[in-house]
């Protein structure tokens, strides 16, 4: 037993390099696909204060809202098809519910429904779906995707009146969903408080931390150099840990006497004199963490001490898909995140990280 | 000790008188009251030689003499053979029926409408079956009763299946067989469903049984004989 608690379950690490300026980088591909995010942290090395700028931004988050005991057959009304989805990227997703135990809900800003649900839910609801890739031989989660948009979905059509039928009537799933709305045009914006107002709905405001570390050891980094070099540079996978050990504020000094920790900054290091860690916590969508990137690459066009910064995005852990429509499960941690090393010459490292239960990031 | 061997004395005494009187030749006066012939003693010796040895059958090795002297003589011992009887097929087979197309139901005969009258039927069925004389009964008593039951007749719905597209059928069923019932619908469409893997809802009198079909599987006439037992929640 004990072997099998050493040893590390599957996960996957994928590092990749590119330049923000390549008319070919995924970098906008990979956030937007990326859709439920759950925390933010953003590493700024030899900076105290966070920059006017990003600070604007992340107040500029707005809220996001948690609607209570929602039906899912709400998302099934014309009217929310052609006020929501129609006119935005739409991004709903059930809280508080398990993805290993509960049956879990999402809509994709794509249109798509997308229902986890246990073995015997699915025996009773009666909407054709596929097994988890992830329940092993005997199934016992399944994975129904609706495509909301989808044209053989109009209201008359035999498809809508079974789906509508299985979701009002046979088996009504009411649960928490955490909503959040872009609207692609900014002209009127029916607010998602108004349209909910039968439910119980609640705003939520997005949390800030702040945290300055002082005298941190900081590793040298090298655009070019994604495997790292000897005595010049660390390697992509060794910034990876050194940047969750900083955002878990994890004690990097290697004390001898230290039983929590044994973790070291990766070699060559300097010393710097401050770092400031900005976490962000919420039901993110990826429209802002693009502004948060794009802002970012702004941040070298002052002259700044430091040669790169980071910004480390984590997936709910609960969530049915990751990138895209994979599928998501939850084994041992369920995590799921990405991070951007950015250079001050517009490079950046991209690492892109999964847990057991996850397909392979784009 | 004295009497008892006195009575054997005269007890075979008299035998011996009886056996003497017996084998008398009939008295002349006798015979002609009775209308017999009387034959010579010769003559009568001779019949009686002559009809044993015509039902004494292949003696051939012996002479009558001998073969009279033995203890057991056995007349007419040939036994008649008993003629086993042949299993008559009863009707026809159940291939034969297939190719009559008895187990299918004509396309015009599909309509839902027209089974209604059956279903009226199995609920006056079941009513009786179940209530009886008693207005309320325990929901076992009603439960065991229709697992039992003829359910030909009843209104089901596919409650739970391992294929969600049986999910929700409803219907009256016209057949059932091991594996199967067949279900017409409202729409009038004939459905065969399977009995493995699916939980069959029973409505009657506003009260729902739910039928796990997987248990459900044999003949209707097997199943009225079957004794169930009573288990806790079963997966499909």
């Amino acid at each position: 037993m004990l072997t099998a608690l050493q040893t590390c379950p599957r996960h996957l690490l994928v590092c990749e390099k590119s330049s923000f300026l390549q008319e070919r980088s995924r970098h906008s591909a990979h956030v937007e696909t990326h859709y439920y995010n759950y925390c933010v942290s953003i590493c700024l090395p030899e900076c105290r204060l966070l920059p006017e700028k990003v600070k604007n931004i992340i107040d500029d988050f707005g809220s996001y809202y948690l609607v209570k005991n929602l039906p899912v057959n709400e998302f099934l009304t014309q009217e929310f098809n052609d006020r929501f989805l129609k006119k935005g990227l739409f991004y709903a997703l059930s809280y508080n519910t398990r993805i290993d135990q509960d049956n879990v809900a999402a809509v994709l800003p794509t249109g798509k429904l997308i229902l986890s649900v246990n073995k015997d839910t699915y025996e009773e609801m009666g909407l054709q779906g596929k097994p988890s890739l992830y329940s092993g031989k005997k199934a016992i989660r399944y994975i129904v995707t609706i495509d909301l948009s989808d044209s053989s979905m109009s209201p008359d059509g035999k498809k809508f009146q079974r789906v509508k039928w299985a979701l009002t009537e046979k088996k009504p799933l009411a649960l928490d969903f955490l909503v959040s709305w872009d609207p692609l045009d900014n002209s009127e914006q029916p607010s998602i408080q108004s349209y909910y107002s039968k439910y119980v709905v609640k705003e939520c405001r997005f949390q800030v931390n702040s945290n300055v570390s002082r005298d941190l050891l900081c590793p040298v980094l090298k655009s070019d150099e994604l495997h790292g070099k000897e005595g010049t540079s660390c390697s992509a996978s060794e910034v990876f840990e050194w940047l969750g050990a900083i955002s878990n504020e994890i004690n990097c000094n290697n004390e001898s006497n230290s039983f929590i920790s044994s973790f070291c900054c990766p070699e060559p290091s300097i010393l710097v004199e401050q770092a400031h860690v900005c976490t962000v916590t919420g039901f993110i969508t990826p429209t802002k963490i693009q502004k948060l990137v794009k802002q970012l690459r702004e941040y070298f066009n002052e002259p700044k001490l430091s040669q790169w910064v980071s910004i480390m995005v984590h997936g709910f852990a609960d969530s049915p898909v990751s990138w895209r429509e994979t599928e998501h499960g939850y084994f041992k941690g369920g995590e799921n995140l990405y991070s951007f090393v950015i250079f001050n010459n517009e490079d950046y490292w991209l690492q892109m990280a999964v847990g057991t239960y996850d397909g392979c990031p784009p | 000790m004295n009497g008892v061997v006195c009575g054997n004395w005269s007890a075979s005494s008299s035998a011996a008188v009886y056996a003497y009187i017996i084998y008398q030749p009939l008295p002349e006066k006798e015979a002609k009251d009775l209308g017999l012939e009387i034959q010579s003693h010769k003559k009568s010796q001779e019949f009686v030689n002559a009809f044993i040895k015509h039902c004494i059958p292949n003696v051939k090795t012996l002479s009558t003499g001998e073969y009279m002297s033995r203890k057991a003589v056995v007349l007419e011992y040939s036994q008649e053979k008993k003629k086993r009887k042949q299993h008559k097929a009863k009707g026809i087979t159940a291939k034969e029926r297939r190719e009559l197309k008895l187990f299918t139901v004509n396309p015009d005969q599909q309509r839902y409408h027209m089974y209604l009258p059956l279903h009226e039927l199995w609920k006056q069925y079941i009513r009786n079956l179940c209530l009886g004389n008693r207005a309320s009964a325990q929901p076992q008593m009603i439960q065991m009763k229709l697992l039992k039951a003829d359910l030909h007749g009843a209104i089901v719905t596919v409650f739970k299946s391992k294929c969600p597209s049986y999910v929700g059928l409803t219907g009256i069923i016209l057949q059932e067989s091991k594996h199967i019932f067949k279900i017409i619908t409202k729409e009038d469409k004939l459905k065969v469903v399977p009995k493995l893997n699916c939980v069959f809802s029973v409505e009657f009198d506003g009260f729902i049984s739910y039928i796990y079909g997987s248990k459900l599987q044999m003949r209707a006439s097997e199943r009225s004989a079957k004794k169930f037992k009573s288990k806790g929640s079963i997966d499909l």
